[in-house]
């Protein structure tokens, strides 16, 4: 039985229910908080797009980007002016908003803005992190590291269930090929929700080639339409996009994030994936082709 | 004053929970096998919340999984217990006589038989054969 859960913290956000046969959830937004009003403009646009499409959606934007290719990347915003921005964009449109964290000191802060908890998929072994995540009380969105495999989260989960927060949503972000390069292994998605907890699948970073361009990562955005109609059909319950409206100009992964001009397109193919993946199962059921017991 | 042989229980020869593995339903399949390695028992015994027995794992269980899963040992290693535990088997009442458990464990080839409350389902301890037939034969 797969869990449900419910984003939204309090009346000022419009609640959003992830798993189950509930609707396809889209969290989006750029990268890093950039500054307040590029993160508005962005609230704001992609509200619309998913306003439009009937799309429940949480916005992401992070204040702190602790996981750069050099020391001369942008770092983030900064935890106070961050989470300042992130609280009134949620009063202002109305969205639950989606933020991590990189050192366990600024776990509870975080969580008291905040809906739903990232736990960064390089840290997503680290326990203390886990746990502090966990002690927030919030929903916790933990991403599958990319060195991780799916049957392992089952282990990061129960870090985070042992502070008595089962309110946990496991997504793939791709996982390590080699060196500087990602793939995605769709049976994960099936692996990951045995552990009872819907998936969701991060298209944008499942793109990247980390590191691959010396002193910043690359990736391959042509890529995402095909891997999002891919999950989508394999059995998602939510879908994570960074998006931008200056892709070039992006201070954070310039070269994953999709742009802005796209979003209502994949959004749209997303969506219509999920609700014939529903129709299919409602139809036919989900075949477990085991071996004979 | 001694007990004939014939007049022994399944309670006087059973093995309590804290001697035999016992495991709630999400303990992971590596650590059931390493309390079985522990316990020098061919079992592992599944309880609820409640402490009622709802499954049992066996060496047979073991055997039959390796032959069956595709699955890499670091997937299997990670599944819960309860997902290959068998809820389908036979116990018997602390109250039954050693002969009678001792034939069920013949006839049904088996070397641990888990003692539940019938009314309650709850878990009592286990009877192994070793030392039932031990008792059986006065040794």
């Amino acid at each position: 039985m797969q869990k449900t859960l419910i984003i939204g913290h309090d009346r000022k956000v419009s609640k959003v229910t992830i798993g189950g046969q509930n609707q396809l959830v889209f969290l989006g937004g750029p990268c890093a908080i950039e500054s307040r009003e590029h993160a508005r403009t962005m609230a704001d646009q992609i509200g619309q797009i998913c306003d439009k499409l009937e799309i429940p959606w949480i916005f992401k934007a992070c204040y702190d980007k602790d996981c750069r290719s050099s020391p001369d990347s942008f770092h983030g915003i900064g935890i106070e002016e961050g989470l300042t921005i992130l609280s009134d964009i949620r009063s202002e449109f109305g969205v639950p908003v989606v933020s991590d964290f990189s050192d366990a000191a600024w776990a509870t802060a975080t969580g008291e803005v905040i809906d739903l908890i990232q736990v960064p998929a390089y840290l997503c072994r680290q326990t203390t992190i886990l746990r502090a995540a966990g002690e927030t009380g919030r929903p916790v969105h933990l991403k599958k590291g990319q060195f991780m495999s799916p049957w392992n989260m089952k282990n990061s989960a129960r870090k985070i269930e042992a502070t008595g927060n089962s309110n946990i949503l496991l997504t793939d972000r791709g996982t390590f090929f080699g060196y500087n390069m990602l793939v995605n292994d769709f049976r994960n998605f099936p692996i990951m929700a045995e552990a009872g907890y819907p998936v969701c699948f991060d298209a944008t970073h499942s793109i990247q080639m980390p590191t691959s361009m010396g002193d910043i990562s690359g990736g391959q955005r042509e890529f995402i339409p095909y891997l999002v109609r891919a999950a989508a059909a394999c059995g998602i319950n939510a879908l994570f996009m960074e998006v931008h409206d200056d892709p070039p100009n992006a201070l954070s992964d310039a070269n994953t994030v999709l742009d802005l001009k796209y979003l209502e397109r994949i959004l749209a193919q997303a969506k219509l994936a999920h609700e014939m993946r529903l129709d299919i199962l409602k139809q036919w059921g989900e075949d477990r082709v085991h071996l004979d017991d | 004053m001694s007990i004939s042989t014939t007049d022994l229980k399944v309670k006087d020869v059973l093995l309590p929970p804290d001697q035999v593995p016992v495991m709630g339903p999400t303990t992971i399949l590596k650590q059931a096998l390493e309390k079985m390695n522990k316990f020098h028992l061919g079992v592992v015994c599944v309880v609820d919340e409640e402490e009622k027995l709802i499954g049992i794992f066996t060496d047979g269980d073991v055997r039959r999984l390796l032959l069956k899963s595709q699955k890499p040992f670091a997937a299997l290693f990670v599944d819960d217990i309860s997902v290959h535990a068998t809820a389908c088997f036979t116990s018997i009442s602390a109250s039954s006589s050693l002969s009678e458990a001792v034939a069920v464990m013949e006839e049904k080839e088996i070397w641990d038989l888990p003692v539940v409350d019938q009314d309650s389902k709850k878990f009592i301890g286990l009877l192994h054969l070793h030392p039932a037939i031990k008792a059986v034969m006065g040794l």
